[in-house]
C-alpha cells in the first residue's frame, strides 16, 4: 500500500476555492457546451467518418444505377436527379450521430448533472442542436461536393441555391430534433442507429430519389410520392434546376409539402421532448 | 443569507411515483461545516432524498431550504450553492480530464485564464496530473470518481451531496475521498454522505440519521447508534460444524438462552453479544479450549450496517424492546 494519500499530497486548503462564485453567463454556458460535443468529433473519428459516409452514399448510389437509373429519369444527367437524395442521406447520417451524442448523455449522467448546476434547463438542448447543425453543415457540404464530382451543378442562380442550403438546413434540423428525442427517450446508444437507419433505409429506397414515382408499382405510388422523403427530394430538386426543363418548378405546391414536414416534425419532436422532460423531472 | 444559520432543513418532505410512497415524512436539518450520513437499505429513499434537495425532482409537499433558498420557489438559488456527484460518474467520457475540468469551470462562470488555473490545481490536488490529457474513459474506477467530485470543485460549493462516493473503489481511492470529506468540513461546508457503509459513515459522519420505507427510523451519532443494537458482538466459528452443539455446551452461561434456543442444524458458526469486549472474548476461548474444541477462527466485530438496520426497524416493530431472535438473524443474514 502506498503510504501517502492523494489528497494530503498536496497543500490542502486550495481543495475548496474560498473566492466568491462568479455570475453565470447562458450564453458562455451554450458555447462551452456546444464545443464539448464539436471538439471530440475532430479526433474521434466522428467527422471523417461523416465525410468518408457522404463519399459512400455517392459512389454506392451513383455508379451502380447510373446506367439502369439514369435512363428512366427526367434530367439532364442521372448527377442531376440524384444528389439531392444524397444529400438527405447524409444529413440523415448526420442526425444518428446526434441522436447517439444525445443518448450517451443521457444515460452517463451528465445531463443530470447539468440539471443541479445553475444551467437554464434549455441550454444543454440548444447546445446539442447547435452541434447536431455543425453536422449537417458538414454533411452538407461533403455531400454537394460529391455532386459537383459527378456533375451536378445549381443551375437556377444563388437565390435559389441558397434557399437548397436553407431547405437542407431545416430538413437537418428537424431529423436532429427526431434524433435528440430518440436518444433522450431511450437512453440507450446502441438503440439509436437501428431506430434511425431503419427508416433512412425503407424511406430512402421507396423515395423518388432514386427513380420517378411512375416506375413504382401501382399500389405503393402513393406512398412513395407523398412520403417526407420524396417531398424533400421533390423540394431540392426544383431549387437545384436543370440545364433542362424537366426538373420539379420552384413554386408553393411542389416546396409547401416539404417544408409542412420538416416544421411539422420539428413541432411533434419538440413538442414530446418537453413532455419526456417534464415526466423525468416528477 | 435566510435568518436561520443552518445548510440545510428539510421539514416533512414527503413524495410518491404513481402509487408508491417513495418518501412518507422526512425531515432533518444540517449545521454548516457538519457531516451528516445518511443511511439505509437500497429503495428507503435516499436517492430520492439527494434528488429533491437537488432540485432534480419536486417534493409533493414539505419544504426543504439549501443555504437559505428553497428547493421549490428558488431552485436557481439552490443549483448556486450545491455540488453533487451521483452514485455513477457524470462526466464526458470523450473529453480529457483537463477538458472537463475546464468545461465545469466555465459552466460555473470562471473566465478561461481562471478555469485553466483553477483546472490545473485540481489537477494536482488529486493526484492526475499525469493523467490530464487522456481522455476520461481511460481513467480507472478510483481516478474517474476523483475527477468527477474535482469537477464539483471548480467554485466553492456551500452544500455537498456525495452519493455512495465510495462504492467500488480501491482502499487509497477511498481514503483520499474521506480526506476531501474532512477538508469540507475545515471549510465550512455541510456534507450529506449517503452510504451503504457504516464504517464509512461512522468514520466520516458526525451525525448519522437512517431512513427506511421513506421516513427517519433514527437519528445519532454512530456510537449511539450501535449501542442500541447491542455494541460489540463475539463470532465463533469451529473448525467442524458438527461441533457446535458441543461448543455451545462449553459456553455454558455466556451464551444467552435465547440464541442458544435459535441454534439450528445447518449453522456453522455462533454468534452471541460480548458485553465485556476482549474479556468475553478471552472467556470464551478458554473455555472452548478446555472442552478441547478446535476453532477456525474467533473474532470480535461491531455490528454491520445490516445488523444496525435490522435491529433499528426491529424496534421500531416490538416498541423499543430489544428482541434477541431478531439479533440472530441479523448475525445470520451477515454470515
Amino acid at each position: 500500500m502506498i503510504e501517502h494519500s492523494i489528497v494530503s499530497a498536496a497543500p490542502r486548503p486550495a481543495t475548496v476555492p474560498h473566492a466568491a462564485r462568479p455570475v453565470v453567463s447562458t450564453v458562455q454556458q451554450w458555447w462551452v457546451l456546444t464545443v464539448r460535443m464539436i471538439t471530440p468529433t475532430l479526433r474521434n473519428g466522428e467527422l471523417a467518418t461523416q465525410i468518408i459516409g457522404s463519399v459512400v452514399f455517392t459512389i454506392g448510389y451513383y455508379l451502380p444505377l447510373k446506367q439502369l437509373m439514369g435512363a428512366v429519369q427526367p434530367l439532364s444527367s442521372y448527377a442531376q436527379y440524384l444528389t439531392p437524395l444524397i444529400v438527405l442521406q447524409a444529413i440523415w447520417f448526420a442526425a444518428i450521430s446526434a441522436a447517439f451524442r444525445s443518448a450517451t448523455d443521457s444515460v452517463q449522467g451528465i445531463n443530470r448533472r447539468f440539471r443541479a448546476m445553475p444551467i437554464a434547463s434549455l441550454t444543454p438542448l440548444a447546445s446539442r442542436m447547435t452541434a447536431s447543425m455543425y453536422r449537417c453543415c458538414v454533411a452538407l457540404a461533403v455531400s454537394v461536393a460529391c455532386g459537383y464530382v459527378i456533375g451536378f451543378r445549381f443551375h437556377n442562380g444563388i437565390v435559389y441555391a441558397a434557399g437548397f442550403v436553407a431547405l437542407a438546413l431545416l430538413i437537418g434540423a428537424a431529423l436532429a430534433f427526431i434524433g435528440d428525442l430518440i436518444g433522450i427517450a431511450t437512453q440507450n446508444p446502441e438503440a439509436t442507429a437501428p431506430l434511425m437507419l431503419v427508416p433512412q433505409l425503407t424511406l430512402g429506397l421507396a423515395s423518388v430519389g432514386l427513380q420517378p414515382v411512375q416506375n413504382f408499382p401501382d399500389w405503393i405510388q402513393g406512398f412513395v410520392r407523398n412520403q417526407p422523403l420524396s417531398q424533400w427530394v421533390y423540394g431540392l430538386q426544383a431549387l437545384a434546376g436543370d440545364s433542362t426543363d424537366k426538373a420539379p418548378e420552384v413554386t408553393w405546391s411542389v416546396l409547401a409539402p416539404g417544408l409542412a414536414w420538416a416544421v411539422g416534425c420539428i413541432l411533434v419532436a419538440v413538442a414530446l421532448h418537453a413532455m419526456v422532460t417534464r415526466r423525468r423531472r416528477r | 443569507m435566510n435568518s436561520s444559520d443552518k445548510a440545510v432543513v428539510v421539514a416533512g418532505i414527503k413524495k410518491s411515483f404513481g402509487e408508491v410512497a417513495a418518501l412518507r415524512n422526512v425531515s432533518f436539518e444540517m449545521n454548516r461545516g457538519e457531516v451528516l450520513g445518511l443511511l439505509g437499505p437500497n429503495g428507503a429513499g435516499k436517492t430520492t432524498t439527494v434528488n429533491i434537495l437537488s432540485t432534480l425532482i419536486t417534493p409533493d409537499s414539505g419544504r426543504a431550504l439549501i443555504a437559505g433558498h428553497d428547493v421549490v420557489s428558488d431552485p436557481a438559488g439552490v443549483r448556486r450553492s450545491l455540488m453533487l456527484t451521483g452514485q455513477h460518474v457524470a462526466l464526458d467520457d470523450l473529453l480529457t480530464g483537463r477538458e472537463n475540468l475546464l468545461m465545469f469551470g466555465r459552466l460555473q462562470g470562471l473566465k478561461k485564464k481562471v478555469a485553466k488555473e483553477r483546472a490545473h490545481e485540481l489537477l494536482e490536488q488529486f493526484d492526475l496530473v499525469d493523467a490530464g490529457d487522456r481522455a476520461v474513459s481511460t481513467y480507472s474506477g478510483g481516478m474517474k470518481r476523483r475527477i468527477d467530485i474535482a469537477c464539483g470543485l471548480v467554485v466553492r460549493p456551500e452544500v455537498v451531496f456525495l452519493d455512495e462516493p465510495t462504492t467500488g473503489l480501491d482502499p487509497r481511492s477511498r481514503q483520499a475521498i474521506w480526506e476531501l470529506v474532512t477538508d469540507f468540513k475545515e471549510a465550512g461546508i455541510a456534507t450529506l454522505l449517503t452510504t451503504q457503509y457504516l464504517e464509512e459513515a461512522d468514520l466520516l459522519s458526525d451525525r448519522i440519521i437512517v431512513i427506511d420505507k421513506g421516513t427517519v427510523i433514527a437519528e445519532g451519532t454512530a456510537d449511539q447508534l450501535k449501542e442500541r443494537t447491542g455494541g460489540t458482538y463475539c463470532e465463533i466459528v469451529p473448525r467442524q460444524p458438527s461441533a457446535l452443539p458441543a461448543m455451545a455446551a462449553a459456553l455454558g452461561t455466556m451464551l444467552p438462552a435465547t440464541i442458544r434456543a435459535t441454534l439450528s442444524e445447518s449453522a456453522d458458526r455462533i454468534s452471541m453479544p460480548a458485553p465485556d469486549g476482549p474479556a468475553t472474548l478471552i472467556e470464551a476461548l478458554r473455555r472452548i479450549s478446555e472442552a478441547g474444541i478446535e476453532l477456525l477462527d474467533i473474532a470480535l466485530r461491531r455490528p454491520s450496517l445490516d445488523e444496525v438496520f435490522l435491529a433499528l426497524t426491529g424496534d421500531n416493530t416490538y416498541g423499543g424492546d430489544e428482541d434477541p431472535t431478531d439479533k440472530f438473524q441479523a448475525v445470520d443474514s451477515y454470515a
